[in-house]
């Protein structure tokens, strides 16, 4: 071997061999270097500030930030803003709105996670939604800032509702509207006793229970009304029935039929369970009875759904590039830019999250020194929350608050600023030293940080980030990873946490206050709700006040919320990615193109339609 | 000498009982001991519930009753057949065992069977010519099986087919029996990835084992009588160098009912190291302590097997 390797074949052999590596490795690469549109590295900082993206980022203060100033910007960071910037351009906000009248057929292949059955008394799963039918859902909700400001309720079971007193409401349901026409219910009408049913059995069972918190109990009082009493006064009551959250309207016979509704899967829902493969997938035919239309077009258009259980990004990368799957949701920009690099047609929904998905440290608030709001203070004014939205998705964030800021009542886009946040959100590490001092921690103190992997989200970069600020101002942390198990489990209430915790923000299900501000802010919540088990004397007092205000002076004290959680700074919110939706050319997201993921929003399978250039599916079975 | 036999197995039949007695002790108390809440982790990624929801729910699924209470009763369960009920899915943990086995079952055979095939004449010719072009390509082979990671194959693969020629993993696994032309192709790639890494470690040991059999005085006598070498190789040599390949593979064949993890996320293959994996993410004990107990039980079972074809290959081997 030895006397090979001098030989001049050897040489040659082993040069190709490098040449193709490399070749190789400059084709899988990130666009960001091989995009012939994206700016060279010598890019001025100055050019890529005034790049007029819709999330630009306020001048933070005092940061280095690489492009923000930096006379030696580097051209990571600069890469960043052109790239957005090309997205910009190529998919244009607002979206074009689909043309109509839609196309009926096909068949929508959706990837998702695994779901271990679709059944809602055992188990939650927004794709349920397909099946089952709430009270109420979005239509729109706050997703594009520039063309939707008001969120639209779209009234699913129920024709009209009236408010009796704040702790009384009655809704009157839709006549006419049926269970799928499988045994054992054969396709009867819905009916308020089922209404009742179902909050009566959902109100407890996981994933189900947090919407139905405030009702006390369900009257009937007619075959097409149900009077909810609540156990208070609450003014945003009817909104509680929208989210992904509220309970699902079953039919008793098929719950008590042998096997329940996991062997009966019956719903008033757009699509009927056809077959569910466990661990593989699902197939949904359309309802041919379905109640809902759109501008007078029967809902669905297309003839079935298939769910395709996948876990691997790489897999369900390949699946829709091969369009097996019709829709994706990469979790960042640089796989955003690989895919679009090999499926050049498809259609991106760039979406601004309302807050889910917000990187935020939970903190300890039980024990020293997390229950000095000071040192909360501190910690937040350490981070710099510009060089987190470069490291964790190439500046494609924007800055979040305590709740997200349209319920604060920042509708524009341009409001998401330091401004509006208040003073201990913006970077300043001297400000943050005095603070520790005051607090009695002029030296800073030792800590943890624990996190965890978790479905792609960056919370390596974030807690190394993190620690790194915190030891700018002498707070020593040190990185705990967790199993995925014991990180989800602390991250919802389940088990305190030790110092810090590299999490996502305790979310909503919709875009209501109960959820997003009521519920995890109220220290009658309890832990598993009230993350960090927060108690602020005023805080409650001001949701108290707000449950029982008319909806039209909410607004207000929202604000003053806001104000107060700001100041606290009981969880220290960093940044928040924006959504990517990726789209076949083929689909188009039915009537309303603000809001396409399933569950969150208008559910929108069942108003999505695929043009005649989509892949001919059959649909007898699953595994076709 | 069958009489000894019998005692033999009779005595390792008890021993596995014991063994399978204190597994399930173990991994009940183990399983208990982990952090994480099974009904907090059952909840979708943007779920919450109420602590009063949350403690009905663990009434419901009996966590709240004394840990001998819930022993007594798993194992209750255990000695009429019954491995008990998922506490996420309410399903039988045999029933949602014996659905995802086909699957692993499938890769597992065909991973072996690749890697046998690959393995074994390479491994041969590379101790039967020694130190020449072969032997450093058989070798070559066997290192780069050992240090390429699976997933990384994995993924590789999945991404350049997608890209280059259009493919990706088939949905939903048909028994190879019913429709070969189907199943076949769709797990022909996984299985020879995870063949390739098998075939490395067989083959490794395949040579080593015949090089030193073919340095033992009993070989150099069967040269010495004028025998063919076909004759020396697969009379003399191979009968007793794969003792400790047969060791191997079955221990392979063991591991890789529960090994094929990533694979089968990669390849969309639900098979059973995807719900072991899915049972210990959501602390789903009952299923966990289905999923080990099975495995312990395959495991003494092989162990078991393995010894007994050891007279088979070397009959100077007595029990």
């Amino acid at each position: 071997v030895y006397r090979w390797i001098k030989t001049p074949k050897a040489i040659i052999f082993t040069s190709l061999m490098l040449g193709l590596l490399f070749a190789v490795a400059c084709g899988t690469s990130a666009p960001a270097t091989t995009e012939p549109t994206a700016p060279p590295t010598t890019a001025p900082a100055a050019g890529a500030a005034a790049v007029p993206t819709p999330q630009a980022s306020p001048t933070p203060t005092g940061g280095a930030v690489a492009c923000g100033g930096d006379p030696t910007p580097t051209p990571y960071a600069c890469a960043a803003p052109a790239l957005i910037q090309e997205l910009d351009e190529r998919f244009p906000l607002p979206p074009p709105v689909p043309p109509w009248p839609p196309r009926r057929g096909g068949v929508l292949h959706i990837p998702t996670s695994v779901l271990r059955d679709l059944d809602p008394t055992s188990d939650y799963g927004t794709e349920m939604l397909l099946i089952y039918d709430q009270l109420l859902e979005w239509e729109a909700t706050w997703y594009f800032p520039e063309v939707q400001r008001i969120p639209t309720i779209r009234n699913n079971l129920v024709e009209s509702w009236e408010m009796v007193d704040p702790a009384t409401w009655d809704f009157h349901l839709k006549q006419g509207v049926t269970f799928h026409d499988r045994p054992p219910v054969n396709g009867r009408e819905m009916t308020a006793e089922d209404v009742k049913y179902s909050y009566e059995l959902l109100r407890t069972k996981p994933g189900w229970s947090l919407a139905a918190t405030s009702v006390e109990s369900v009257e009937v009082l007619d075959t097409y009304t149900a009077r909810f009493n609540l156990k208070f006064a609450l003014a945003e009551f009817p909104t509680l029935h929208t989210n992904g959250f509220a309970p699902a309207i079953v039919p008793r016979e098929a719950v008590e039929a042998p096997g329940g509704l996991l062997e009966n899967p019956i719903g008033t829902g757009a699509f009927i369970l056809e077959e569910f493969v466990p661990g593989e997938g699902a197939l949904l035919v359309r309802n041919p009875n379905y109640h809902l239309s759109l501008k007078g077009e029967q809902l669905p258009f297309v003839d079935a759904v298939r769910l395709i259980f996948t876990r691997d990004a790489a897999t369900q990368t390949a699946l829709f590039r091969t369009q097996q799957v019709d829709l994706l949701r990469p979790p960042t920009l640089d796989s955003l830019y690989q895919i679009l690099d090999t499926v050049p047609d498809a259609w991106l929904y760039r979406v601004p999250s309302f807050m889910w998905g917000a990187y935020t440290l939970l903190l300890n608030l039980d024990e020293e020194p997390f229950n000095d709001v000071r040192v909360r203070r501190a910690i937040s004014m350490a981070i710099n929350r510009e060089v987190v939205k470069e490291v964790i998705n190439r500046g494609d964030a924007s800055l979040i608050g305590p709740f997200p800021w349209a319920l604060a009542g920042f509708t524009e886009r341009a409001d998401y600023t330091y401004e509006n946040l208040g003073p201990y959100y913006e970077y300043n590490p001297e400000k943050a030293r005095e603070l520790l001092a005051e607090a009695g921690y002029p030296d800073g103190f030792e800590t943890t940080i624990e996190l965890a992997e978790y479905r792609g989200y960056a919370f390596e970069d974030f807690a190394v980030l993190v620690a790194k600020f915190l030891s700018d101002i002498g707070i020593r942390a040190e990185l705990k990873q967790l199993d995925t198990a014991t990180w989800t489990t602390k991250r919802r209430g389940g088990e305190p946490f030790d110092g810090i915790l590299a999490a996502l923000t305790p979310s909503g299900s919709g875009p209501t206050d109960w959820h997003w501000v009521y519920l995890p802010y109220h220290s009658t919540s309890g832990p598993t709700v009230n993350i960090g088990s927060i108690y602020d004397a005023q805080v409650d007092e001001l949701l108290n006040q707000w449950r029982e205000t008319p909806a039209e002076e909410q607004l207000a004290i929202q604000k003053q919320l806001w104000e107060r959680l700001t100041d606290q700074m009981y969880r220290v919110q960093v940044i928040v990615p924006p959504h990517y939706r990726l789209t076949q050319s083929y689909v188009h997201a039915g009537g309303n193109p603000y809001c396409w993921y399933i569950g969150f929003c208008s559910y929108e399978a069942k108003t999505t339609w695929l043009t005649e250039n989509a892949p001919v599916r059959g649909f007898e079975r699953f595994s076709q | 000498m069958q009489a000894t036999m019998w005692q033999y197995v009779a005595r390792r039949c008890l021993l596995a009982l014991l063994v399978l007695l204190l597994v399930s002790f173990v991994v009940f108390s183990l399983v208990r001991m982990l952090p994480g809440d099974t009904v907090l982790l059952q909840l979708s990624e943007f779920g919450a519930l109420t602590p009063e929801a949350l403690e009905q729910a663990r009434r419901e699924l009996g966590l709240d009753r004394p840990f001998l209470e819930q022993y007594g009763t798993w194992m209750w369960g255990l000695l009429r057949g019954d491995l008990g009920e998922s506490l996420t899915t309410g399903r039988p943990v045999s029933e949602m065992l014996a659905r995802r086995i086909n699957v692993t079952l499938h890769l597992a055979i065909m991973s072996l069977i690749i890697s046998l095939v690959v393995a074994i004449p390479i491994g041969i010719l590379s101790a039967i010519r020694q130190d020449s072009v072969l032997d450093y390509g058989g070798r070559l082979f066997a290192i780069l099986g050992l240090s390429l990671p699976n997933f990384w194959i994995g993924v590789v693969v999945i991404t350049y087919l997608a890209i280059w020629f259009n493919w990706v993993p088939v949905r939903a696994l048909e028994p190879i029996w019913v429709n070969p032309l189907k199943t076949l192709p769709q797990i022909i790639i996984p299985a020879a990835i995870i063949g390739f890494r098998l075939s490395a470690v067989t083959m490794r040991m395949t040579r080593s084992s015949l090089l030193e059999v073919l340095r033992e005085d009993y070989i150099r006598t069967a040269w010495a009588k004028g025998l063919r070498e076909r004759t020396v190789i697969v009379r003399h040599v191979l009968k007793n160098a794969f003792i400790p390949v047969v060791t191997i593979i079955g221990q392979l064949f063991s591991l890789l009912l529960g090994g094929t993890v990533i694979i089968e996320f990669i390849f969309l293959l639900p098979g059973v190291g995807s719900l072991t994996l899915d049972a210990v993410m959501l602390r789903d004990y009952t299923l966990i302590q289905g999923i080990v107990m099975f495995f312990a039980t395959v495991m003494v079972g092989m162990n078991l097997l393995v010894d007994l074809t050891y007279a088979w290959f070397d009959p100077r081997i007595r029990y």
